[in-house]
């Protein structure tokens, strides 16, 4: 019964063979693109570790190095942990600052930069293009130059993190806000609402659990791209890690990349709860 | 007729303290055709899982073909594995791969090394699965996506990867809940006429009364993990239905009495 | 008191005050904690204005001898974040493999695998980068392994996700078949999970060009490197050309990318 079966069926205009003439199995409508994809990024991958030349013998040789470093961070220290608090408190509050700074920015450039809202394209142009700059610029190089300006201190942290921060909540509040059905907007706009007034009644509240959800994103980030900008030479804790790792004082280091790794693990948590909260 | 599935004592406890098996018994001959009804929480998912071990068991033996399936590992759970085809409420198709690859899948169990993680499927396989969709009716849809098909296409492709195993047993999980009627009888047609023509035993949950009653050789009705009842669908009657689901049969029935049984079965 | 008619559920109304309260005594304590004050940034405006057109503008092309070795310097930083995130992109696969309950073969350790995840992840690469540079030294490999710690961490987590938001059904029906631990990988979820796991390794991408210039400015090389150079020697127009270098590349990358993705997911 079977053989026939299969006869009847080997007929068929359905049965698609290769050309060793061996019955296909695979989609007809499939995603060709992704093989491709893979061997190109393999292909490139290949290429730039060549490129790089790295020394991985001269690496491997020393990788017992890194086992005894690692030994060494083990032994925590508290005996400078006064120092470490402080600097961590001041770089939770640099990224909390920066984080609320930005927002208040964002929102404001976001509504310039969304199209939907004073339906002015060159206006929402010149302000995206201009803050896909800004965002395209990593984050240390900003405080880099915000050190030289305004010195030492926090202020060139936050306004660093700013910079970044600011341009990164444009682009995604701008998202947000054009997410919003068109249909609204104009059925508020034959009320004869003015734009702010549709901005502020029905745009923002609408938009508040995106933004919330960003807000906690970015926190994270700026927690640590602030914790590693002491290593740029701004202040907070990332300044004790690299000074003590330089100054192999390895348990005071051990100490403030553990409390950073709490922090940043802290910080993951509480958004998780708060997310949950808004849906 | 020798027994191809054999449940001795067999309990399960989940962590949470729920008991989900109680010392439960039973024997499934080649060529029945069993239901197994009872009320949701009722442990039915549980014994079919615990036949192939998807679920471990706490107490008992489950024998399959006089295997007992706690003592298999690795390769032998496997193949044992292969030997017991498992049809799902959710159909569990892989919705990426064409209709063919998913009927194919029935045969990994079968295959070794790189041709099996590659699916290198031999061209005997191909045209049985070539052959099983024709008779599934789905023969025009073999290269679709397995996601592009619909509820009760899907199943019928979940029904041939399961018979592509050459299984000694069927094991259905509420193979028609999330069905319309018209595919549902479709479906437990199919089931039916495919496993009587190749003297596979199955095991069928079902949550329906009437087309357990239609369709069985032999209905066992489980309550709170316990089998209440283990015969055929005419020794059940009014009072085990009662005693299985807690309710009386005509809060069992939406729309009918119990006495129109065929009414209830063509409109379900 | 008039009673005003409230406009909006009173639990929702009520989680707003709460937030805001939250948001107002954060921003009270941490001014206060860092003494940072908005006006300090507006007194210095002048000097912030004549940095900016005094030193900073116009941007000025580095030395004509020097242009060949910035440009390598922009390929080493782009070469740098392609294969680190590419290298951690497989081993985070196998291993992200262990890290889901119903993949694994051993579902007791899936939350032992998330947890080191989660503690990669949460130390930043430039941390790692410091810790390597004190065992390994100075040099383009040691960016690459920090690099490559950060973003498998990433994608181990992603990727785990991406398995348990598709669903793993065919999982369980590929177990009952009888398949292999391979097999089920490879025949399931491979097919359901590949594009979600290439957009998530082009996010990477993007993450990593930054973090690889980053990561060159502290011993890494690349570009980094070069830029900090010229900040540090006061060269600040140089370096504002290397910023616009910079820039383009990213934006390049994050077109190339976003591109890339719309074809993944298509």
């Amino acid at each position: 019964m079977s053989e026939n079966m299969n006869k009847t069926i080997l007929d068929f205009e359905t049965v698609s063979k290769s050309g060793s003439g061996k019955i296909r199995v695979k989609c007809r409508q499939r995603n060709r693109f992704i093989p491709v994809f893979l061997a190109g990024t393999g292909i490139l991958t290949v290429v730039s570790l060549i490129y790089l030349n790295i020394d991985w013998l001269k690496m491997a040789s020393r990788v017992p190095d890194i086992g005894e470093v690692f030994w060494e961070l083990g032994h925590l220290s508290f005996s400078n942990m006064d120092l470490i608090l402080s600097s961590l408190l001041e770089t939770i509050s640099i990224a909390v600052l920066s984080l609320l700074y930005s927002l208040i920015l964002g929102i404001f450039f976001g509504m310039l930069a969304a199209g939907n809202i004073l339906k002015h394209p060159v206006l929402s142009a010149v302000v995206q293009s201009f803050f896909t700059f800004l965002r395209a610029v990593p984050t240390p190089v900003w405080v880099l130059l915000m050190l030289v300006c305004l010195g030492m201190g926090p202020e060139a942290g936050v306004a660093g993190l700013c910079v970044h921060t600011t341009a990164f909540f444009t682009k995604s509040f701008a998202q947000s806000f054009e997410s919003i059905p068109a249909e609204t907007i104009e059925a508020l706009e034959a009320t004869g609402t003015g734009r702010l007034s549709i901005f502020f009644n029905a745009v923002l509240p609408a938009s508040i659990p995106q933004i919330v959800a960003w807000a906690g994103m970015r926190l994270e980030t700026n927690f640590s791209e602030c914790a590693i900008l002491g290593m740029v030479g701004a202040g907070g804790i990332g300044y004790v890690i690299s000074n003590s790792l330089q100054g192999y004082d390895y348990g005071t280091a051990g100490t403030a990349i553990l409390l950073v790794f709490l922090a940043a693990y802290f910080i993951e948590r509480i958004f998780v709860q708060i997310k949950r909260k808004f849906h | 007729m020798e027994s191809i599935l054999k449940f001795e004592q067999v309990c399960k406890d989940y962590p949470n303290g729920v008991h989900a098996l109680k010392n439960v018994s039973f024997e499934v001959k080649e060529g029945e055709f069993i239901s197994v009804i009872g009320p949701s929480g009722s442990g039915k998912s549980t014994l079919l899982r615990a036949i192939n071990r998807l679920i471990p068991i706490n107490g008992g033996t489950v024998l399959v073909d006089g295997r007992s399936v706690s003592e298999q590992k690795g390769r032998n759970l496997r193949r044992l594995r292969r030997e017991v085809g498992m049809i799902f409420q959710n159909y569990n198709l892989v919705y990426s791969l064409s209709v063919l690859q998913n009927v194919l899948h029935g045969r990994l169990g079968y295959m070794k090394g790189i041709r099996g993680i590659f699916g290198l499927y031999s061209e005997e396989d191909k045209k049985e699965a070539l052959g099983l969709l024709t008779e599934m009716g789905l023969e025009r849809f073999g290269y679709n996506r397995a996601s592009d098909l619909s509820g009760g296409q899907k199943q019928r492709v979940g029904i041939a990867r399961a018979i592509m195993q050459k299984p000694k047993l069927l094991l259905c999980d509420e193979p028609i809940a999330s069905l319309d009627p018209s595919s549902s009888k479709t479906i437990m047609d199919l089931l039916w006429s495919m496993t009587q023509k190749r003297g596979i035993a199955c095991l069928v949950n079902l949550h329906q009364l009437d087309v357990a009653l239609k369709y069985s050789t032999r209905i066992i009705g489980l309550s709170k993990g316990e089998i209440v009842f283990d015969g055929t669908p005419e020794q059940l009657d009014d009072r085990t239905i009662e005693e299985i689901y807690g309710t009386s049969r005509e809060n069992l029935m939406i729309g009918g009495n119990g006495d129109d049984k065929a009414d209830t079965v063509n409109c379900a | 008191m008039i009673k005003r008619i409230p406009l909006i559920a009173r639990d929702l109304k009520r989680l707003y005050t709460v937030l805001l309260a939250v948001l107002l005594v954060l921003f009270a304590v941490c001014s206060l904690l860092t003494n940072f004050n908005l006006m300090t940034l507006f007194a210095n405006g002048d000097a912030f204005w004549e940095f900016i057109t005094e030193d900073f503008l116009p941007p000025a092309l580095p030395k004509a001898s020097r242009i060949p070795g910035v440009l390598s310097s922009v390929l080493v930083t782009l070469a740098l974040a392609m294969s680190a995130t590419a290298i951690a992109a497989v081993f985070a696969f196998f291993v992200s493999l262990f890290g889901s309950e119903q993949v694994s073969p051993f579902p007791r350790f899936a939350k032992v695998v998330r947890g080191f995840a989660t503690f990669l992840r949460n130390i930043p690469a430039l941390v790692w980068a410091f810790i390597l540079f004190s065992s390994l030294g100075i040099g383009t490999g040691v960016g690459f392994v920090a690099l490559c710690i950060t973003s498998f961490a990433f994608m181990v987590r992603a990727f785990v996700e991406t398995m348990e938001d598709v669903s793993q059904d065919c999982v369980e029906s590929l177990q009952a078949v009888g398949a292999s631990f391979p097999q089920r990988v490879s025949q399931a979820i491979l097919p359901s999970c590949l594009s979600g796991f290439l957009s998530w390794f082009l996010y990477c991408v993007e993450v990593n060009i930054r973090a690889s210039t980053i990561v060159g400015m502290v011993g890494g090389g690349g570009v980094g490197l070069t830029l900090f150079s010229y900040i540090k020697s006061f060269q600040y127009d140089i370096a504002l050309s290397i910023i616009l270098l910079v820039a383009v590349m990213v934006i390049v990358v994050d077109r190339i990318t976003s591109r890339l993705r719309k074809e993944i997911l298509k």
